[in-house]
Formats: C-alpha cells, sequence, structure tokens
C-alpha cells in the first residue's frame, strides 16, 4: 500500500484513545455486549497492526454487520428509537475501526466520531457532559491531526497541544457563530426516548398503587423570580389537573373531551404588579409546564388550557426556558359554566359507599361548603391519619374507604383524592391539582431549585362567588410538609430520599458539599440560561437590538462580516509574520522538496544532513535517484560551497518546483507496504 | 591537493599498530592539524599510550612522555635553574616539556598545581620559570590521556581546563575481528610494535594548515552552528552551554576536516562528525537531566534543524 496512504502509528493511538472517550459518557445506556464489541475491535486491530492478524474478510464483516443489527434489536426489541439508533451507530463505529487501514478510512471514522460526539447532547446538556464533549473534540482532532504527521511513528502527546491550540484558534469563530448562525428548525424529528423519565410526573394518578413512594433527587425545574421570592408554602406549582376518576384513576381531560364552547377561557380578572419569574425546564418529554395560579405566559408559544395549565405544544425534549406572569390572588372563574359543573363533580356511579355516606352527613351538619371544607380538614387533622410515605397497598375496589377508614396512612395523593372525592359527593365541584411543592432556594444566585422530591398534589373547589380556591389537606395532616418541606416532615420516618444514597442532597448537613453543589447548580442556571436557553428567538431579539430590521440581507451581512472580523486580523498577523522572518529562498525551496518527500513518507529530521537525506531517499526510493541528486547536488553548491549564481539558484528552484512525486515511479519500483 | 593523500598514508600509518580505530585517529589528527590538544579518555589498556605514540612517531616530532603521578611537582615538567659551581651561576635545566610533542600520561592522576603548570604552558605556548619566559618549541602538542573520572585516585580536570583541550576521545573496545587479528599477531610471534613510519613533515603539517585556513564556511553553515551553540544555551537540558571558544574550536576542526576530505568548503556533516570529540567534555548537563555530556550531543545532532527556517 502507498505510504501516502498510512495511518500512522501515533494516529492509532490517537484514534484508540478517543474511540473509547466517545463510547464511555453512552455506557449506561448500552447493552454490555457493545462495550465487548469495542474492546474485540481495539484489540483485533492492534493485532492488525503488529502484523499478528489479518483484517476481517468480506463475509467476516456481512457477518459482525448482521449480527450487530441483531444484537441491538435483541437488546431493545426495536431498532426504532433514539436509544437503539446510537446504540446501532456506536456499534458501526466500533466494527469500522476493525477495518481501518487507509486513510480516507481515518477520516470516515473520525468525521463519524464528531457526529457521535453530538449524540450524547440528545440525552443530556449537562454542563459536565458539555466539558467533556470538549475533552474529546480535542482528542479527536488530535487523531486527526495525528493522521497529518506522518512521520511520527511513536506516541506523541504534542499532537494533542497542536490539536488544542488549534481549537483555541477556532473559538472566536465558534463564539460568531453561536450567536448569529440562523438557528434551523429541525429537519427531521427523532424518535423519542423510549420509556418516558422514571420520575417525573405521569398523567394519572392512582393512589392505593404505591406502596412506598421513591423519590428522585433530580431537578424538574429551576425558577428566577424577578423581585422577592414569595414564601415557600405558597409556591404551590401548579402542572396538572386531573378531573375524572374512573376505577380509582384519576386522570385529566384530553383535549377533545372538552367540547368546543369550553375550550375558551374566560379572561381572569387581574389587579396590582404580578409576580414575574422565568422557569427553565429540565426536558420531560411531556407537553405540561409549570407555573403558579393565577399563571400567564409571556413568552410566545405556551398554551395556555381551559383548566389554566400552561403547556407548550410539543413535548419537551430538551431545557425549556419560558417567562410567567403570576397573580397569586386573582379569583379564577367565577361563572361555572353548566358543563364544567357536570365534570367537576362527577363520580363513579358505584363504590366507596361509607365516604360517600359520611360526605352527605358532614356536608348537611355544616351548611355551608366552606364550613364543610373545614370540617373534612378537621377530621383529617384531629382524627388518626398519619402522613408518611411508606403507606402499603389499597387492594380491592373501595381503595378511598379503606383508606379513610382502615389505614389511615397516606401521602398526598391519598389525601387530595379523598378530599375531592368528599367534596364531589357533597355535590361542591371539586378536582386534583398535581405539580410541586416548595423548592429549595439557592442563596447564591436567588434561583428556587425544584426537585423531584417536591412534587406534590392538592384540591381545587369551586366557590360561589370566590372561584376555584386551592385546598391543600396534606397541610391538614402534616403542616411541616408544606412548610418546611419534605425532608423535614419525614425526619422521623428517615425515608427522605432512601431510594438515592449517593445523591448530594442527602449530605447537606456538611456546610462544604452543600457549598459546592449549590454552586454547581447555580453555574448549571447561568449555563441554561444563557446557552442552552439561547434560542431563535433569543437570538432573533439580540440582533435586533443590536442591528434593528433583520432581513435576509442584514442577516447574511451579520454573518460574513462577523467572520471577516475575526479571520481578517488573523490574516492580517500571518502576513505580518511572515515578513519579519525572511526565509531565504534556498532554504524555503528546499524545505519544500522536503514536504514533498514527507508525501511519500519519508520524512528528513532535523539533525539530518542534505547529503545524509539524499543518501537514505535513494535508498528507499531509487526511482527518485536522478532528481534527488541533482535537488541536494545543488542545494549543496549554493548553500554551502558559496556559489553566489544567480543562474544556478533558478536552475535549483525549478528543479524543486519539477519535482511532483507521484506514484508513477520510485513506489513503483520498491513498493513500500504495511 | 593532496592533504587527503597525506592523511590516509598516516592513518593507514597509524591503523597498522592500533587496530581497527580508524575514525578514532582520523579526529586526532584532525586535533593536531587544528593546532589543538587532544585528550584521550578510557580505561587502562585500551590502547591510548600506544596511539599517542604512534601519532608522534608519524607526524616525526620530538616527542617526551611524562607519567604524572600524585607526587609531581610542576617543576618536573617545567624545569629548574640549578647552581653551577663553575660559572658561578644558574644554569636553566629544561624539564620534558621543551619539546614539539608531550605525552602527559595519566593527567587525572596528579594534582591540581602540576596539572594547572602544564595546563598554563598548553594555553600560551610558553612557560615562565623563575621570571623568565620561555617560548616552547614550535609546533607544540599535547596528547594527555586520562582514566575515567570515577576511578580511584584521580583528581578530576575543572570544566575550565577541559576547555583547553580541543578534543576529547574515547578510544572503545576494539571491534572483534580487530580484537582476533591482534591475538593472531600475538600468537604468531609477529614483530608487534613496530615503528610507523613517518608520514608527514613538518613542511607538509604547514601546507596542511595553509589548506585548512582557505577551506569555506558559507553564512548558511555558519547559521547552523550558531543554531547549535544557541540551542545549547537555551534548552533545558544544558547547565552550561558551549563557550565562544568551544565554537571557535568547533568551526576549526570542522574546517580541518573538511581538508582532510579534499573538500574546498565546511558542510554540515563535517560538523556532525567532529561534534561528538569536540563537544561532549564542554557540555555540562542540567540536573534534571540523566543523560551525560555524550548523550547531549545525540540531543544536538538529532534536535537542530540543519535547514534554516
Amino acid at each position: 500500500m502507498n505510504v501516502l496512504q498510512q495511518v500512522p502509528r501515533n494516529a492509532l493511538v490517537w484514534i484508540i484513545i478517543s474511540l473509547f472517550a466517545l463510547v464511555a459518557p453512552h455506557v449506561a445506556r448500552l447493552p454490555i455486549w457493545v462495550l465487548a464489541v469495542y474492546v474485540i475491535a481495539v484489540i483485533w486491530r492492534l493485532q492488525v497492526h503488529r502484523g499478528r492478524w489479518s483484517f476481517p474478510g468480506r463475509w467476516v464483516k456481512v457477518a459482525m454487520t448482521v449480527s450487530g443489527f441483531v444484537g441491538i434489536y435483541a437488546s431493545y426489541g426495536t431498532l426504532v428509537g433514539l436509544e437503539p439508533t446510537v446504540a446501532l451507530l456506536l456499534t458501526a463505529f466500533a466494527l469500522k475501526f476493525i477495518e481501518l487501514s487507509q486513510r480516507k478510512d481515518a477520516y470516515v471514522l473520525l468525521f463519524l466520531g464528531y457526529f457521535i460526539c453530538i449524540t450524547e447532547f440528545l440525552f443530556s446538556q449537562d454542563l459536565l457532559i458539555t466539558l467533556y464533549s470538549v475533552l474529546t473534540v480535542v482528542l479527536v482532532t488530535s487523531a486527526l491531526v495525528a493522521l497529518h504527521q506522518p512521520g511520527l511513528n511513536r506516541f506523541n502527546r504534542g499532537t494533542a497541544r497542536l490539536a488544542g491550540i488549534m481549537l483555541l484558534q477556532a473559538v472566536p469563530l465558534m463564539v460568531v457563530l453561536f450567536f448569529v448562525f440562523p438557528r434551523f428548525g429541525p429537519l427531521w424529528t427523532v424518535p423519542l426516548k423510549n420509556h418516558t423519565a422514571k420520575t417525573g410526573m405521569s398523567d394519572f394518578m392512582k393512589p392505593g398503587d404505591v406502596a412506598s413512594l421513591s423519590q428522585s433527587a433530580d431537578v424538574a425545574f429551576r425558577v428566577k423570580f424577578e423581585g422577592a421570592i414569595p414564601e415557600k408554602s405558597a409556591l404551590y406549582w401548579r402542572g396538572l389537573v386531573f378531573s375524572r376518576l374512573e376505577q380509582n384513576v384519576w386522570s385529566g381531560l384530553g383535549y377533545y373531551d372538552v367540547p368546543l364552547s369550553e375550550q375558551r377561557v374566560d379572561e381572569v380578572v387581574t389587579s396590582g404588579k404580578p409576580l414575574s419569574y422565568s422557569i427553565i425546564m429540565e426536558s420531560t418529554q411531556q407537553t405540561w409546564l409549570y407555573g403558579l395560579n393565577y399563571a400567564r405566559a409571556r413568552s410566545a408559544g405556551v398554551l395556555h388550557s381551559s383548566d389554566y395549565r400552561l403547556m407548550s405544544p410539543a413535548p419537551l425534549e430538551t431545557e425549556y426556558m419560558y417567562k410567567v406572569n403570576s397573580w397569586l390572588n386573582a379569583p379564577i372563574e367565577m361563572e361555572l359554566s353548566d358543563w364544567r359543573r357536570k365534570t367537576e363533580t362527577t363520580l363513579p356511579p358505584q363504590g366507596n359507599d361509607r365516604t360517600r355516606q359520611m360526605a352527605l352527613d358532614l356536608r348537611a351538619a355544616a351548611g355551608s361548603d366552606e364550613a364543610y371544607i373545614q370540617a373534612v380538614l378537621n377530621k383529617f387533622n384531629q382524627e388518626d391519619y398519619v402522613y408518611t410515605l411508606r403507606p402499603g397497598k389499597l387492594s380491592g375496589q373501595n381503595t378511598i374507604d379503606k383508606f379513610l377508614f382502615e389505614t389511615q396512612r397516606g401521602f398526598c395523593e391519598h389525601y387530595a383524592s379523598a378530599f375531592v372525592f368528599m367534596m364531589r359527593a357533597a355535590d361542591v365541584p371539586a378536582r386534583v391539582v398535581a405539580g410541586y411543592q416548595g423548592g429549595e432556594i439557592n442563596p447564591l444566585n436567588k434561583t428556587v431549585i425544584v426537585h423531584q422530591f417536591d412534587a406534590h398534589a392538592w384540591a381545587e373547589v369551586w366557590l360561589e362567588n370566590k372561584g376555584w380556591v386551592r385546598v391543600d389537606p396534606t397541610a391538614a395532616v402534616s403542616p411541616l410538609r408544606i412548610e418546611m418541606g419534605l425532608e423535614e416532615a419525614m425526619a422521623s420516618e428517615g425515608s427522605f430520599l432512601s431510594a438515592a444514597p449517593l445523591s448530594p442532597l442527602r449530605y447537606r448537613s456538611i456546610p462544604l458539599l452543600n457549598q459546592l453543589r449549590l454552586r454547581y447548580d447555580a453555574l448549571t442556571y447561568r449555563w441554561q440560561s444563557w446557552v442552552v436557553g439561547f434560542d431563535s428567538e433569543q437570538q432573533f431579539d439580540l440582533l435586533h437590538s443590536m442591528f434593528g430590521e433583520i432581513s435576509t440581507r442584514v442577516f447574511a451581512t451579520l454573518l460574513l462580516g462577523s467572520w471577516a472580523l475575526v479571520l481578517v486580523p488573523v490574516a492580517i498577523s500571518l502576513f505580518f509574520k511572515r515578513a519579519t522572518h525572511p526565509v531565504s529562498p534556498l532554504d524555503k525551496y528546499y524545505r519544500i522538496f522536503c514536504d514533498r518527500m514527507a508525501g511519500l513518507g519519508l520524512v528528513r529530521s532535523p539533525g539530518e544532513t542534505p547529503g545524509q537525506f539524499a543518501h537514505r531517499a535513494i535508498e528507499a526510493l531509487p526511482g527518485f535517484k536522478e532528481e534527488l541528486l541533482q535537488i541536494t547536488g545543488l542545494y549543496d553548491d549554493l548553500a554551502y560551497a558559496g556559489v553566489k549564481d544567480k543562474a544556478e539558484l533558478t536552475q535549483f528552484t525549478r528543479a524543486v518546483n519539477k519535482f511532483r512525486p507521484d506514484r508513477r515511479r520510485g513506489l513503483v519500483e520498491e513498493d513500500i507496504t504495511i | 591537493m593532496q592533504v587527503r593523500g597525506l592523511v590516509d598514508s598516516a592513518v593507514q600509518e597509524v591503523g597498522n599498530i592500533l587496530l581497527g580505530k580508524e575514525p578514532q585517529i582520523r579526529l586526532a589528527l584532525c586535533c593536531l592539524f587544528a593546532r589543538g590538544h587532544l585528550l584521550l579518555e578510557d580505561l587502562p589498556g585500551m590502547g591510548k599510550t600506544t596511539l599517542s605514540h604512534a601519532l608522534a612517531a608519524v607526524l616525526g616530532l620530538s616527542w617526551k612522555r611524562v607519567q604524572f603521578t600524585s607526587d609531581l611537582l610542576p617543576a618536573d615538567i617545567l624545569g629548574v635553574s640549578v647552581f653551577d659551581t663553575k660559572d658561578a651561576s644558574f644554569t636553566f635545566h629544561p624539564g620534558p616539556i621543551f619539546t614539539q610533542l608531550l605525552l602527559a600520561d595519566e593527567i587525572n592522576r596528579t594534582t591540581p598545581r602540576t596539572q594547572s603548570a602544564l595546563l598554563e604552558a598548553m594555553a600560551e605556548g610558553q612557560v615562565t620559570v623563575e621570571g623568565e619566559t620561555r617560548p616552547l618549541p614550535q609546533p607544540f602538542f599535547v596528547i594527555a590521556t586520562q582514566n575515567p573520572v570515577h576511578q580511584s585516585g584521580t583528581y578530576p580536570l575543572p570544566e575550565s581546563q577541559l576547555d583547553r583541550f580541543l578534543m576529547r576521545l574515547e578510544l572503545g573496545y576494539p571491534h572483534p575481528q580487530a580484537e582476533r587479528q591482534m591475538f593472531e599477531r600475538r600468537h604468531s610471534g609477529a614483530q608487534e610494535i613496530q615503528n610507523p613510519q613517518q608520514c608527514i613533515d613538518l613542511e607538509q603539517l604547514e601546507m596542511i594548515r595553509v589548506e585548512v585556513s582557505k577551506v569555506h564556511a558559507s553564512e548558511n553553515l555558519l547559521d547552523y552552528l550558531q543554531r547549535l551553540v544557541a540551542y545549547t544555551r537555551q534548552s533545558p537540558e544544558f547547565e552550561v552551554g558551549l563557550s565562544p571558544r568551544g565554537a571557535l574550536a568547533l568551526l576549526d576542526c570542522a574546517k580541518t576536516w573538511a581538508a582532510m576530505n579534499n573538500r574546498s568548503h565546511v558542510v554540515p556533516e563535517d560538523i556532525q562528525a567532529v561534534l561528538p570529540s569536540v563537544a561532549s567534555h564542554r557540555l555540562v548537563p542540567s540536573g534534571d537531566y540523566a543523560g551525560d555530556g555524550d548523550a547531549l550531543v545525540d540531543l544536538l545532532r538529532r534536535d537542530v534543524d540543519v535547514i534554516g527556517r
């Protein structure tokens, strides 16, 4: 094979390093056999390099490809979807490495490497992941640089330095492109992740089914208030409304469940200064957004539903930032339509008879709806009801009876569900609301961090002249839960984050760790709000504020102009750098000659004299003997023998210019093979 | 030009006695042609003395030999004035240094005091005894031999004095073939030590020196020399770089080497050929660097670019 096409050993080492660096962040999502493929691929290729084994034959390759597909299908049960596709790509990446024999293969592999680096962002755009990806980009670029250093046969760390310098030089351009380059909408949509997030909200609620609630310390969203942060007990982040109870399952109303006439929301009369804040949601793969009632979005593209929720038109596949105004005391839906009243008072025709009876009795005794609510809350508060995360399962049909009269142990879902049931049983419009309650205030940047374990469910009751009023039955059972948060409320039970032993949240009592955690969170917020949240809308706003009306022409000018702004200084500095270091034409041309020899795989080491180099070159490439002798002889005359003849210099430069070695001779006579 | 012929015959003549050491013999001749003093360093029994005797004989120089010992005094080398009762005056009795070629055997066995007396003579070409300066004969060469410094009973020469030697050569073990030949000669009882014939007389020596002075050193070559010198002064591996005297020595030797190869101009190969023997004893590695002077020379040869940029 042609020397020119060989992959130098240094490059091979860098490729192997980048191979493992690229697959590392995917490990948790991959079946173990894919990693085995990586190890086998590297061993195989190294054995090929050492001359022990040979490249796989055609049928072996076909067999490996087919078994790759079969393996992915066997592991994931499908070939469609984000995770199987990425796994397939990673497997193909490893297999391609085995047959890496020529430079062009290495190019394919490395460019694919950049692409694989990007796939990680489909799963996470965390700050640390981003930093790690920068590292992998440096590694892949090093491999690419090493590919162009044919003389280096030993592993060389300087390659990474060179790659780092090149990438640093690209940073200004990168920054400019970040701000200026058009953000296209997705050209195709990537299939969603197979399973929804393991924690977080689901769109139904079945309290009896959960024996023990495991919480996760993942962040649900972060909030930045424009003014002071309200009391924790006022932070009811409303996300889902469950208006329907069927077979002991609470669920929300779908789009088609609401008649057209009810789709429009009556304008809520707001007064006073709103509470303004912006929320950055982690990706949920769901469409609902969170806000403090009554919430009106300030960002374009956020929908408002008929039960006053905020919604995104598309599932959130990445972090999503939106701005909201909230009026906490605004009265909502003063007039209840017949349809709405019917919907919010409907119960299943049978079941839970004891609860129904008790509800009717209590309502009759109370006299008014307000008094009735108070009576139910008092019941929760004064009788032996326990707030616990480990309530045990409720079996059978009449789960609410069972909970209210037998176990009397439960968490927010149990209380909210039972409360709303009792309201509806007495014909009071009520519904279950799910979302998050409270949040952790990061003192470093004054954001509120809402974790998954802050998830909560409460009730809304419609009262004459008051509209929808929030009632939290859990607060009646365990006031600590609302005022201090879950951790304090669960201190005696010890069940707080029992399923996440390694979460830094559990070690909040160590000041240094806590400080580090909060600092990292503040950094994440900044990263999300500045970099991840910079979408086409913000880009447009920014460019608009700087340059006025944005047309295609302005945009193109801006793009090209900013490139020029970055590149012209570089060009100028290069120009002057050249000028300050005059190279004698003699040495310049000799170096050109050396470069052409390097193209043939013969690299002159710095300490090698022209004579020694020519000697070595003639031995390796006897076909070029004549030219080599001529060029070296002329150089010798001009450089050392003191010949100051213009004509001879011209002859030398001509000889070098004419010297364009290719595969025509020399190599044909003595083909260098691997 | 007949320099090469002369050199070849001299090398051959010495090579008859010291088998298989042609490169070292050439370098030793180069050192003498460049009017430099030569330091031979090696283990005992490697042929240091043999080489120096043979060189003296080939050049037809008057020579004297001093075996340096720990109780040798300066006067033992330079000479002493003795009171002559007949004339009632002091008469100077010149020491062994008054010769064209002085063989200073095992120079590092003697005390620094005696060493410095010799080294002054080497630098100045004259000696001063009892207030009277006496010139030494022309030409004046010193070929000193020494044992490796770490051997017991030695006073290592300081760097400043090593610098006075133009070249330092190590002979090394002979090639197996040459050694075999040596055994066979001894076995066959053939005349082992034949006195080598004189090949170069004083006139020819002068002619060689004239030829050397005519050798052209181009701009490009001086650039390379400067890059070499600069590297020794800037690179972190070097504690002590090449002095200007060292750089000049390098140039002189390279020119002589070019002349010895019948070339009228110096090429980088000439510099590289003499570099180890001229530079290795002048370079001191820094504390962080594990190698010795030879390793530093390798570094120079490998890393300093021959071609300017």
